[in-house]
Parts: structure tokens; sequence; C-alpha cells
């Protein structure tokens, strides 16, 4: 009997802030079992029989947040399993790598990132399912994958169960987290995540999107209802540090907010702490609209800020000068999962 | 499959005569279509249908037929009519938008069942 090797966060983990059971599969663990992705996703639907999200990621491998901000690890496969079952035609999902090309970088300003940052440089790029991944998806559809009870959306980062509609969210470093057995923080999105995750960059197949709207843009572009669509949701995220970190790697570059970046109230925050150039001009009002309704004004960003905070200074003081989660609460991921084994 | 169709409440009736075909206290329920008062529906696959029912009803264990309509892609794009009216029913302004529905997938309608005989439509 062969077996092979999963991560669990249960439905009720993390003192039940963690409503829908989440797993998360090793790259390298599916390449020992000698599984394809498919087969390992079906492998762990046969011995589960519970609802859940599955996300086979790729840690040699670099993908992007909503934002824009290249995070090192890639999602390679993600499927939606319930009653020991994945749908035929749509509970399963295949991210074809993309390919390094001049052309791609001189589209998507934000990718320079691959290039210019040494962790990154020369690693495999995975960020959403291409047209050819997606059939019998039509280009409208969202990149999400269902079966039975489970909708595994946006690429593996937003998972719903549609019978009793609980929804988590998890954003790219809260998957980074949980791959690295580091420290997570769950709580509620809250307004400014809600926000955030429309300030999103133009990509050609993108985590959610396919060459849709560019920084500056926003894709939920519906006013002060923006703070709303998802702010109830709890969230698995990385912590504030983290996201600080990876965020101020592509600042470094010379990358700007509303140009290169997203204008997300995160990357904004961190941008102007730092006495960074935003864009101010390149973001629509459309978007300064959903940025005033979470407290990120225009006319504050546009002043230049009296002390300029080093790296350092902002990585440490995260928790203070990134918005969003409310009730938020660390946990030590090995404290919310389980190792667990899918024989086969 | 682009020949001649099926009124919408024939196709129930239908459904009713061959559940009910074998045994006439066979007990059929058929739902998902509730909000649609019109639709006309391939005959090719009514046809189809009616036989599935009455295949289903050979096995004299068989008491209920439960049919279930959902679309076969599970997630659904849906145009929205947003249409604002006078007093005096005269409208002065619609708006088009898009919403676009994650429903239940079919393996929550069998997930029980002992055996299962996929006879949709592929996809390719």
């Amino acid at each position: 009997m062969n077996k092979l090797k999963y991560k669990l966060i249960p439905a009720g983990a993390a003192e039940g802030r963690n409503p829908i059971n989440l797993i998360f599969v090793d790259k390298k663990d599916v390449v020992e079992a000698g599984l394809t992705y498919r087969e390992a996703c079906e492998v762990i639907a046969k011995n589960f029989k519970e609802p859940a999200a599955v996300n086979i990621l790729d840690m040699d491998a670099v993908t992007v947040s909503s934002d824009g901000i290249m995070v090192d690890y890639g999602i390679v496969a993600f499927a939606s399993i319930d009653y020991g079952m994945i749908n035929k035609d749509f509970g399963y999902l295949e991210v074809s790598e993309q390919p390094y090309s001049t052309k791609l970088l001189e589209e998507e300003p934000h990718m320079k990132q691959w290039d210019n940052i040494d962790a990154y440089k020369g690693k495999r790029l995975y960020r959403g399912p291409n047209f050819e991944d997606r059939w019998p998806r039509v280009p409208h559809n969202e990149t999400q994958t269902i079966t039975g009870r489970i909708a595994n959306n946006n690429t593996g980062s937003e998972v719903m169960n549609v019978v009793d509609m609980t929804e988590i969210l998890i954003p790219a470093y809260g998957a980074l987290e949980i791959m690295k057995d580091g420290e997570v923080l769950i709580g509620i999105a809250g307004p400014e995540i809600s926000v955030g995750i429309g300030m999103v960059v133009f990509e050609t197949y993108g985590r959610i999107f396919h060459r849709s709207y560019g920084a500056g843009l926003t894709a939920h572009n519906s006013g002060i209802y923006a703070k709303t669509v998802k702010s109830d949701y709890p969230a698995i995220c990385g912590p504030k540090s983290t996201l600080a970190e990876y965020t101020i790697r592509a600042l470094e570059i010379g990358l700007v907010p509303g140009k290169d970046l997203g204008c997300s109230p995160a990357v904004l925050s961190i941008a102007h702490a730092m006495g960074l150039p935003i864009a101010i001009d390149n973001i629509e009002e459309r978007a300064w609209v959903e940025l005033e309704s979470v407290g990120i004004k225009k006319a504050d960003m546009e002043k230049p800020v009296e002390k300029p905070m080093t790296k350092e200074e902002v990585i440490a003081h995260a928790d203070e000068i990134v918005p969003g989660i409310s009730d938020g609460k660390p946990f030590k991921v090995s404290d919310i999962s389980k190792i667990c084994y899918a024989e086969f | 499959m682009k020949l001649m169709h099926t009124k919408l409440p024939d196709f129930y009736q239908k459904l009713q005569d061959a559940g009910k075909k074998l045994r006439p206290e066979t007990e059929v329920v058929v739902s998902g279509l509730e909000n649609m008062q019109s639709a006309k529906l391939a005959s090719l696959r009514v046809g189809r249908a009616e036989e599935y029912v009455e295949e289903l009803t050979q096995d004299p264990e068989v008491t209920k037929i439960e049919i279930k309509i959902l679309p076969q892609i599970p997630e659904t794009i849906h145009t929205i009519v947003f249409k604002a009216l006078r007093k005096d029913g005269t409208s002065p302004k619609t708006i088009l938008g898009s919403m676009f529905v994650t429903g239940p997938a079919a393996e929550c309608y069998y997930y029980d069942s002992e055996q299962v005989d996929d006879r949709r439509v592929p996809f390719d």
C-alpha cells in the first residue's frame, strides 16, 4: 500500500475560525508517490470523503499576489472534493507553467520582480490556469473548481461551501506560511482587504483575471460598496510583517503602486510609510472612492511623510502600518493543522 | 438536437407519465426549474428523459423517482435586468448587469446512490 502525504487544516480548527476543510499538498510528495496531480487529488478524495479544498503547491516556484507582489511558491493544481468524489468536468484544474519571455515582462511591469529579485530569478512561474487548462469553462467563468458542496475559487485562494454558505479566504502569504509551517493570522478580512482584493494588476492568465484590469484600476468598481463585498469572511493570512517584507522587496526595485503594482491599501500604506513614490494620478477616481471609504485618503497619500521609515522599521511595525483583518489572532500552523496520509 | 422542441408543461407531464407507466402509484418529483413559467426543451433529450425514468422504475423495489434539473456547468452566468418603473408603469431606465452564480454540483443529489450511470452530453 502506497501513501501520499498531505497537510489538513480541518473545519473547526483555530478555535472554530476555519469553517472548511483545507488540504495542502507539496508537489514533491506527489512526485515521490508517482502520481499525477489529478491522481493525487482523486486519492485524497477517496480517502478523505468529507468536503474539502485541495491545493498542490510547488515550493520551488513563484506566483503573484492579486496586487502584483511576487511570492515564492506556486499553485500547480487545485481541486474540490466531496463525498469521496471529484466532479469529472469541473472538480479539478491544473495550472500550466508560464514561460519566461521579454514580451511578458514588457506587458506586465510588476513582473520585473522576476528578473530583479535574486530569490525569484530563474524560478518557474505559476499564476492561474490558461484557456486550455480551464476547458470546459468559458472565458467568463471564474478560475474555480466545483464538486458537490465545495467551490475552490481564484486558483485556490477563496473556498466556499455553497450549501452551508461558509467561506474562507487564503491570501498568498497565508498559503506560504501554511506550507512553511510558520505562523498565520486568522481573523475577519474586514473592509481594507475587501477593497484590496479588487486592486489587481494586468496579467495574462492571472490567478483571478486574464488581461482585465491594470494597476491603478479597480476590478470591483463598486464605489462605497467595495468595502463590504468580502469584509465578513474569515481569512488565513500570513503575519503582516511577512506581507511587508515581500511588498518592500518589490518597492525596493523601483516598482510604483498605482502604476506597476496594484493600489491596495496594504501596498499604498507601506509605500507611503517609507516615503516612496505612489502614482497618485494614475489611480482612477473610482479606485479612490473605494480607497477613501476605508480611510486611505488621496490628500494624505499626496503629502510626503515627515520621517520616512526604513525597511526594518516598517517590518517591525507592520501590525500598525498594514491595514486589514479584524479580530485577528496568530496561530502556529503546527497547532491548527495535522499531517495525514492517503493510501492508494 | 436542433429539431423540434417540447413545451415545459408537456415535459413535466411526460416525466410523470413515464414514471407511472409501469406502476401508477410510483411517486415522481421534479424540481429545479420552478422559476421558469415558460420554456421549450430539446425533444431529443425529453425522449431520453422519459426512457431513463421508465428504466429506473424497472426495479420493483423503486417506489419514487426524484428528478433534479440543474445546470451542467455549476457556475452559471446570468443577465440581471435592473428596471426602474414610474407610478404609471412606464420605465425611465434599465441597467443590464451580469451575475455569476455557483450552486451545489450534481454530486450533492446522488452521492448515496449505489450505482451512477453518466449519460450526460460530454464537453469534448
